[in-house]
């Protein structure tokens, strides 16, 4: 059960990287002034990114009470290459194999972070 | 704005995002530990709250840190690909790590494991540094060297 929290959890911060992203490309790029930037934040995909950024972290938090900081992080790291791989299927960027190698080194690294 | 300058903008906003997001987790992370380390915190009187006043200060600033972090967040998306931002996020676990295990404050014990991971993280984020960077006008990022 906590696994599976786990898992949506990331999906909701991944998700959140995503809607953030296009917000950003769609609503922030054409703006002229500080206050239609603010304004621009109301845009249904940055309010999404907001949702999905607060829900995923508050199901973060409640694994956190349950589960082991050492066995929660792997996950939530795996969640770089996960954002990784939605940029190039969803956003269509492209990723180069050193861009891939760097991020795995990265979910390695967090992982060692998390261990005590 | 010049080519250049709109490049320097970039890194300043991701540089931000980073620093803040670390300063934040930081001084959330200080004021929580004076307000739990307070013998008084739940049953606070006016001169308790005064007590406190400095960790409250600490896990506030810390909050609003990372609000503006996030900030700084969206204009980094606006300028760079999501796939090259994103891994640069991770330096601030290095700069967490770095700010708990030497300020004075917090002074958490470094181990080599951990370090071992600090520095794998420094090590992939450099990788990914040297893939690509954003070019062409309207902070639209361009095909940069890969």
């Amino acid at each position: 059960m906590n696994d599976l929290i786990l898992f949506i959890a990331v999906g909701c911060l991944t998700a959140s990287q995503v809607l953030q992203k296009l917000g950003a490309q769609r609503r922030l790029s054409e703006t002229k002034s500080a206050r239609q930037w603010i304004a621009a934040l109301l845009a249904p995909e940055l309010i999404g990114a907001a949702l999905t950024i607060a829900i995923g972290t508050l199901l973060w938090l409640y694994v956190l009470y349950e589960m082991d900081v050492s066995r929660a992080f792997p996950f939530l790291s795996l969640g770089s290459v996960a954002v990784v791989a939605v940029s190039r299927i969803f956003l269509g960027e492209h990723v180069s194999l050193y861009r891939w190698v760097g991020v795995l080194l990265i979910t390695v690294g967090l992982t060692l972070v998390a261990q005590s | 704005m010049s080519a250049a300058s709109k490049r320097s903008f970039g890194i300043v906003l991701l540089t931000s995002s980073i620093v803040l997001s670390a300063v934040g987790q930081l001084c959330m992370k200080a004021g929580m530990q004076g307000l739990r380390e307070s013998p008084v915190a739940l049953e606070a009187t006016w001169s308790a709250l005064r007590m406190l006043q400095e960790p409250l200060l600490f896990a506030a600033g810390g909050l609003l840190a990372y609000a503006i972090s996030m900030l700084a967040w969206l204009a980094v998306l606006v300028r760079y690909p999501l796939s090259y931002a994103y891994p640069f996020l991770s330096l601030s676990y290095v700069l967490v790590y770095l700010g708990a295990t030497h300020w004075s404050r917090l002074m958490e014990t470094a181990t080599p494991l951990r370090t071992a991971g600090t520095l794998l993280i420094l090590l992939g984020v450099i990788l990914v540094s040297r893939t690509e960077w954003p070019r062409g006008s309207k902070g639209v990022p361009g095909p940069g060297r890969t």
